[in-house]
């Protein structure tokens, strides 16, 4: 159902297409596209080009609405989206420039452990692996909380975590805003919302959620590699999630509360799915409050998933995590709408920057960074399909300047689920993943299917497209050796 | 009665497209058309009944909040659909009647976990003398 983009169009650079926002009288900035001629022709039968126009029509967007070369069609805003606001100006936030897995993110472990040895044990690992991190529609994890903790995790995330114990103050340092937006408001999540994730904070979920055992394939800077700890041919844990059933309602609940928005503001909106109040008005931070308290439930969530993952490797391997150099490279968020200060046209602005299947990628020496990662930029972390590659980049200062510090977030689909599905019948994609010597574990019976390596772009296409245009710069290779799905 | 209903192609996630006589049949035939998604609903028995009632500002607004409501039941309550009796239906309010059972993992097959109902590409409408409707579900 993805349409193609009859509107005008046109190529800036080898990285760069425009749509003019003379395309329509209701954008109010262009459209910018950064693909490649890998990319392009996919990225132009979808129906994610018309949702960039459509977002270039939101009140007080500022410069461009722009979408990453992993865009594909989202609810209203494109996945791959990035769209900032000019808070003071009446700009607004849109729960569908969030998404309704409010926060999915990355989490990467380095390690030690040689991929050598880690293979010769790859099938036993996978399949405990497997048993301890709960996986899978519905399924609830290890961890119960009580509701005024839940209160607590919304809006302490992984800061509360850690003051109980569960995570590491290492952790916190690298991972995207410390684990904890600040704002988020416990009050403003339903009691719906509290209910559907209750027992889900420490689980991995379904859909294209994963945990994998990886190793360094292939180090393309020497120096952000080694400051990051990674190692070629050392293995590394990799864990995609978000928010669970706690995100979802709380977008639900927004997308439904906000309805009347538009017309009480004034705003036309050409998509439903685009609405949204100004940011700085009653709704809009009622909003930012509840997806703040989702987005730190979900770094709480993958933070429990790296003790639950610390725990298995420790009893599996008969060595503590230290022994192992187990340690947190970084954590991302990529589904998420953050207030940042940024310059524009020479001009330093608040802005409600909306990264909806797109990453934060800061340059070296952001203020926001930790002391690690200053001098070399924030890592950013792309899965890519599981028969591939996932990859490790750093922020640069091209990001600033063009994307409000924003890069991709990862391969993008190109098939429908159920296109997958006709297209692994008759097949054993388990088995073929095996023939290339990754082990894969799913709970449901048509995740592998689903998330077959055909479903997606060519994650290596998507990367050489942010690497060339130098919104991020490539640092290692990451190759799946075990696979564990929803 | 004629009405149908079936699952539609969609680039990332799932919708479904039906046809009945009347809005009712099509709200029924979409509830039980996201139930059988959730949890196909041959495994789920008819032992307990349950009301939902939302009110909207108009049809299409009304079919999102109705197969939210559905859903809400199935992923928050964990209360499984076997059947879906839709009262009343109007552009403004829809009145139904769930029946189901409590979530038992020994015999209800979890099948997708839908994130929400979306208002992309919807669309709720009389045509050509029967209700259409269509609508996609973000998996």
């Amino acid at each position: 159902m993805g349409k193609a983009f009859e509107g005008k169009i046109e190529q800036i650079d080898a990285n760069r297409w425009r749509i003019p926002r003379s395309n329509r009288p209701d954008m109010r900035v262009d459209g910018i596209i950064y693909s490649n001629q890998a990319l392009i022709a996919d990225t132009l039968s979808g129906g994610g080009v018309e949702q960039v126009a459509n977002v270039a029509t939101l009140p007080g967007i500022v410069a461009a609405s722009l979408a990453m070369p992993d865009i594909h069609w989202g609810y209203g805003f494109c996945i791959g989206g990035v769209a900032a606001t000019d808070v003071d100006a009446g700009g607004v936030v849109s729960p569908g420039g969030v998404g309704y897995d409010i926060n999915c993110g990355v989490r990467l472990v380095r390690s030690d452990l040689p991929v050598e040895d880690v293979r010769k044990r790859i099938k036993e690992l996978v399949d405990q692996l497997f048993r301890d991190l709960p996986a899978g529609v519905g399924v609830g994890g290890p961890f119960e909380f009580s509701r005024a903790e839940i209160a607590k995790i919304l809006e302490g995330g992984s800061r509360y975590l850690a003051d109980r114990g569960l995570a590491e103050p290492a952790d916190l340092s690298v991972t995207e805003s410390g684990g904890c937006l600040e704002g988020a408001d416990a009050g403003a999540v339903s009691h719906e919302a509290y209910r559907r994730g209750a027992d889900q904070c420490g689980t991995l979920g379904s859909g294209n959620h994963f945990a994998e055992v990886q190793y360094v394939e292939q180090v393309y800077d020497e120096q952000a590699a080694g400051a990051m700890g990674l190692e070629r041919g050392k293995v590394t844990f990799m864990i995609h999630c978000g928010s669970r059933g706690l995100g979802h309602q709380v977008c639900d609940d927004y997308i439904k509360s906000l309805r009347s928005s538009p017309a009480k503001y004034g705003i036309t909106l050409p998509d439903r799915q685009l609405v949204c109040a100004p940011a700085d008005s009653g709704e809009g931070r009622q909003y930012l409050g509840a997806m703040r308290a989702a987005a730190n439930f979900a770094w709480a969530n993958r933070q429990l998933l790296l003790q639950i993952l610390r725990q298995t490797l420790a009893r599996f391997f008969g060595q503590s995590a230290a022994a192992m150099g187990l340690r947190q490279v970084y954590d991302v968020a990529h589904n998420i709408a953050k207030i940042e200060t940024h310059v524009v046209d020479g001009r330093k602005m608040k802005l409600c920057v909306h990264r909806k299947g797109a990453t934060r990628a800061f340059p070296p020496g952001h203020a926001e960074l930790c002391d690690a990662y200053r001098g070399i930029g924030q890592p950013v972390l792309i899965p890519g399909d599981m028969g591939t590659a996932s990859y490790v980049l750093i922020g640069a200062q091209t990001a600033m300047e063009q994307t409000f510090g924003s890069t991709c977030h990862g391969a993008g689909r190109v098939l429908s689920r159920q296109a997958a599905i006709a297209r692994a019948r008759g097949r054993r994609i388990d088995q073929e993943l095996a023939a290339a010597g990754i082990i894969a574990r799913a709970r449901g019976r048509t995740g592998l299917a689903e998330e077959q390596p055909e479903a997606y772009k060519d994650v290596d296409a998507v990367v050489d497209c942010v690497h060339q245009a130098g919104l991020s710069h490539k640092v290692a290779r990451l190759r799946p050796i075990g696979v564990i799905k929803g | 009665m004629a009405r149908s209903c079936h699952i539609i192609d969609h680039p990332a996630d799932v919708g479904l497209e039906a046809q009945a006589d009347s809005v009712e049949e099509l709200f029924e035939a979409l509830a039980e058309g996201l139930a059988d998604i959730v949890c196909p609903r041959r495994t789920v028995a008819a032992r307990r009944r349950r009301a939902i009632r939302v009110d909207s500002p108009d049809i299409e607004a009304a079919a999102v909040d109705f197969l939210s409501a559905v859903l809400k039941a199935m992923q928050v309550d964990h209360f499984m659909v076997a059947a879906v009796k839709v009262a009343a239906a109007t552009a403004n309010s829809v009145s139904a009647e769930l029946s189901g059972e409590g979530y038992d993992p020994s015999r209800h097959e979890i099948a997708a976990e839908v994130k929400g109902v979306t208002y992309h590409q919807l669309k709720v409408a009389r045509q050509d003398g029967e209700w259409y409707g269509r609508v996609i579900f973000d998996l």
